[in-house]
């Protein structure tokens, strides 16, 4: 058009005329906008509409153009839209409602800073699952909180929980009604809107569909407290990340009736094979067990060799979510007892936590009084509560292992959680040792004496079917003896090692069953999952998830969060 | 051939004769009806009505027209009997209910008159089969008096989106609220189960509808299990007409298209489970 800038590129021609780019202008523009909005200026809300490309920006706007217009002391408003062929949203709810239905009962939502939350957690409390949805998830994302900047002597800020924080729960088979079937979402729903009314405790739910049709679900909820397990996926020395695809084809690979499964890492590679309590008849049961790949995975950190068994059908509910979603999914475990979380965090609009308990070993389940009360059978008990870790355990570990575990044998649950805030670093092998070794480690050594001896005698040779009977007590398998602890073995250990190594590994071999009934007081093994997750101690708190689970002094099995609605 | 001497002989025994090349067609027609075991018949100049009734409140009538059939003879004005519906389908889809490389069954049906079973006589690939079914006497059809002029509000629309809308019924409700008004939100199916109310709205602009004369704004609550059934025919159908009468009776007149193109027609009747019409729900 002008000849003199012929050939010149857009920066140069910029210069040339002193003019701003067009980024700089559309900036300058936004906050303009913004400034208008934000002092009720000027609501006219069609501004942003014009540009589609550049969504980042825009979605921040708009988000804080909506909030700020909303009015003071409103009901919340979350309202989600789909685009069509550009991300089904609304089936990303529905398909989380219907993730969240296979794990709980009851769905709480709770908007929370980070988001719109739905949390559930089952009957047994050994399962907990969230899902936060970011404002940026939402066409319109209103809390009900938002100051309304217009006026500001109107004072409606909102501490962390007082009457205003809107906490509910509704059943989740009313809210699956509203998601019922994915595949009619995903082609004639085109915007949900999710409405909280506290007047009438309604939950609503309208799905504006194409043609016109709209449906409206009005179900009802219960105001409750804040549901909030504790765990902490950032200080966990495991972590694997892996797309969902490989834990869905590895998840098909056993059998449907399957109810738990354990995974075992160490620093060549992942297993995953199913768990055996019992078994009566070794020729019944059918194991399997598949080995995957470190390269498989694209995180793959392993601080302490693990065996961690927790619940298949939790694991599915997961991996139901996650594939159809087509997201990378986190594992955050580090040894048995402690929760195994699986994050799916890589969406930036919203994020997943499957907190699964995992089982503990059998001395987790006594209590600490009885500690004194173990003699040679809780040390059979131990014996077989050796798993496939020993093959890892080197045989200095092994005997320094076996040495403390006389001792404690069955190191009860108060002993072994109450070192919780100093958690053992089990090692894996010498190679990757972990310097972090607890103080008192030598309770949590008490099976890997166990280990140690029979890893010894058999392990290396990592047959099945020794796995499985030693398996058989459903005990969780402690990971390989930490090496720092040896030094601090009591020297009393020792005496009793020698005589007993012999005597633990032949009852190894047991079929061991007797431990329920050895042990007064203890549990039935059914319940060795639950309880051991959620607790009391963090329900004042119910803030953001806590680091560590406080253990209480009488190392009853921890519980890390608890629903604390009255009515439980 | 001698079958047509044959047929001209024996006809003349029969009160009624039908034959349809395709017996699937009225196989499925009688599905779409068939939610209890019995089932009138009425045969007459224009072919053939199955109804079938429920609890005294609700009809369902399906009409197979005698333009459907290849030959249909009847020798009475009216022919009427009453015949168990279960066993009669189960004789049309002897050869099987899946339809494999187009073969088609033919069908000839002939009645003898009162007190006489009727004959279904069935052939697919050479193969003949021969059912009698017995009949008894009619009782006596519920007469919902559902006359054209007592409409108020009449709706015309296509079946898929109310197909998808009655399977997602939440079947913990124990009516079904249906509202019909020339305001907003015309046409609104509602139920009120044990999780709270639903609704769903079809607005008369949607380009689902195909007609939408409503005079007054209507409420009437029916029984979900009686309704139900009429979720088969709504199934099969491409279109349906709706229309509520002063009384509050509901009147669903289903079109289905069968294999060939032509066109039938299944009507429901129900009666609202209160007499009284209710004002639009609170319920937000």
């Amino acid at each position: 058009m002008i000849a003199s800038l012929k050939g010149l590129s857009y920066e140069e021609r910029l210069r040339a005329f002193n003019l701003p780019s067009l980024e700089h202008r559309r900036r300058r523009g936004d906050m303009l906008q913004v400034y208008k909005t934000l002092n009720g200026i000027d609501r006219n809300a069609m501004w942003w509409c014009h540009s589609v490309v550049g969504g980042a920006h825009i979605g921040a706007l708009k988000r804080m153009f909506l909030l700020s217009s909303t009015q003071q002391g409103s009901d919340p408003v979350f309202t989600f839209t789909t685009l069509l062929g550009i991300k089904p949203l609304t089936c990303v709810f529905g398909r989380a409602v219907h993730s969240l239905s296979k794990i709980g009962d009851e769905l709480y939502i709770e908007p929370l800073e980070q988001g719109l939350s739905l949390r559930t957690v089952n009957s047994s409390r050994s399962a907990f699952a969230c899902f936060v949805f970011s404002p940026s998830f939402f066409l319109h994302y209103d809390d009900g909180k938002t100051e309304d900047l217009s006026k500001p002597t109107t004072d409606h800020d909102d501490d962390d929980y007082d009457d205003s924080t809107i906490r509910c729960k509704i059943g989740m088979k009313s809210c699956l009604n509203v998601f019922k079937s994915l595949s009619t979402l995903e082609k004639t729903v085109e915007k949900c809107k999710i409405n909280i009314n506290m007047q009438d405790a309604r939950v609503i739910f309208q799905l504006y569909c194409r043609h016109g049709i709209m449906k409206t679900y009005n179900l009802a909820f219960i105001e409750s407290e804040t549901l909030q397990a504790v765990f902490s996926k950032d200080h966990t020395p495991n972590v694997l990340t892996t797309q969902s695809r490989l834990l869905c084809d590895a998840v098909t690979n056993f059998q449907t009736t399957q109810e738990e499964v354990s995974l075992i890492v160490n620093e060549d590679e992942v297993i995953l094979k199913n768990y055996v309590e019992d078994e009566p008849d070794p020729n019944k049961i059918i194991h399997t067990q598949m080995r995957l790949n470190p390269e498989e995975f694209q995180v793959f950190q392993v601080g302490v060799n693990a065996e961690v068994t927790f619940c298949l059908k939790e694991l599915r509910a997961v991996l139901h979510f996650s594939e159809s979603a087509n997201l990378p999914i986190s594992i955050h475990f580090e040894s048995p007892g402690k929760p195994i979380i699986f994050c799916l965090d890589s969406d930036p609009s919203f994020e997943a936590n499957f907190v699964l308990a995992t089982l503990a070993d059998v001395s987790t389940q006594v209590s600490c009084s009885q500690r004194s009360t173990q003699t040679a059978q809780s040390k059979s008990k131990d014996s077989r509560n050796i798993t496939a870790k020993k093959r890892q355990i080197s045989s200095n570990n092994e005997r320094s292992a076996s040495k403390r575990h006389q001792d404690e044998s069955n190191i009860s649950a108060s002993s072994f959680l109450s070192r919780n805030e100093n958690i053992i670093k089990t090692k894996p092998r010498e190679k990757t040792t972990n310097p972090t070794a607890l103080q008192a480690a030598t309770d949590h050594l008490l099976n890997y004496v166990e280990l140690a001896n029979d890893t010894k005698q058999s392990f290396s040779t990592n047959t099945e079917t020794r796995e499985t009977e030693l398996r058989n007590n459903s005990q969780v398998l402690l990971t390989t003896s930490p090496r720092d602890s040896e030094e601090e073995e009591s020297p009393r250990i020792p005496l009793q090692m020698h005589q007993q190594s012999t005597h633990q590994i032949i009852s190894g071999f047991e079929e061991p069953e007797e431990q329920e009934e050895e042990v007064p007081g203890t549990p039935p093994h059914a319940t060795q999952f639950k309880s051991l997750f959620f607790g009391l101690s963090q329900a004042s708190s119910m803030a953001s998830q806590q680091v560590r689970s406080p253990q209480t002094a009488h190392g009853e099995p921890m519980v890390l969060a608890e629903d604390t609605d009255d009515e439980d | 051939m001698s079958l047509s001497t044959q047929e001209s002989d024996e006809d003349s025994n029969y009160v009624l004769v039908a034959r349809l090349d395709n017996a699937r067609t009225m196989a499925n027609i009688l599905k779409a009806v068939h939610f209890k075991d019995t089932a009138i018949i009425f045969a007459s100049q224009n072919g053939l009505k199955v109804t079938v009734e429920d609890a005294k409140c609700v009809q369902a009538n399906a009409f197979l027209q005698a333009s459907l059939f290849q030959e249909f003879v009847i020798r009475e004005d009216q022919v009427t009997f009453k015949v168990n519906l279960t066993v009669l389908l189960d004789c049309l889809n002897i050869f099987g209910t899946s339809q494999v490389g187009g073969v088609m069954t033919a069908l000839k049906l002939c009645y003898t008159g009162y007190g006489n079973p009727i004959c279904l006589l069935l052939e697919e690939n050479g193969v003949l089969t021969d059912c009698s079914l017995t009949t008894q006497d009619p009782e006596e059809t519920l007469d919902f008096n559902f006359s054209s002029t007592n409409v108020i509000n009449k709706i015309i629309m296509k079946s898929e989106c109310l197909k998808e809308a009655f399977s997602e019924l939440d079947m913990t409700s124990e009516v079904l609220q249906i509202l019909m008004s020339p305001d907003k939100p015309h046409f609104r199916l509602s139920t009120f189960g044990s999780a709270g109310s639903s609704h769903s709205d079809f607005p008369k602009e949607s380009d689902m509808m195909e007609s939408f004369q409503c005079e007054k704004t209507q409420s009437n609550r029916y029984k979900i299990s009686l309704l139900k059934p009429s979720v088969k025919a709504l199934m099969l159908s491409s279109r349906i007409s709706l229309r509520m009468d002063r009384r509050g009776f509901l009147s669903m007149q289903y079109m289905i298209k069968t294999d060939d193109g032509q066109v039938c027609f299944v009507e429901y009747f129900c009666a609202p489970d209160e007499m009284e019409e209710i004002d639009e729900d609170a319920c937000s």
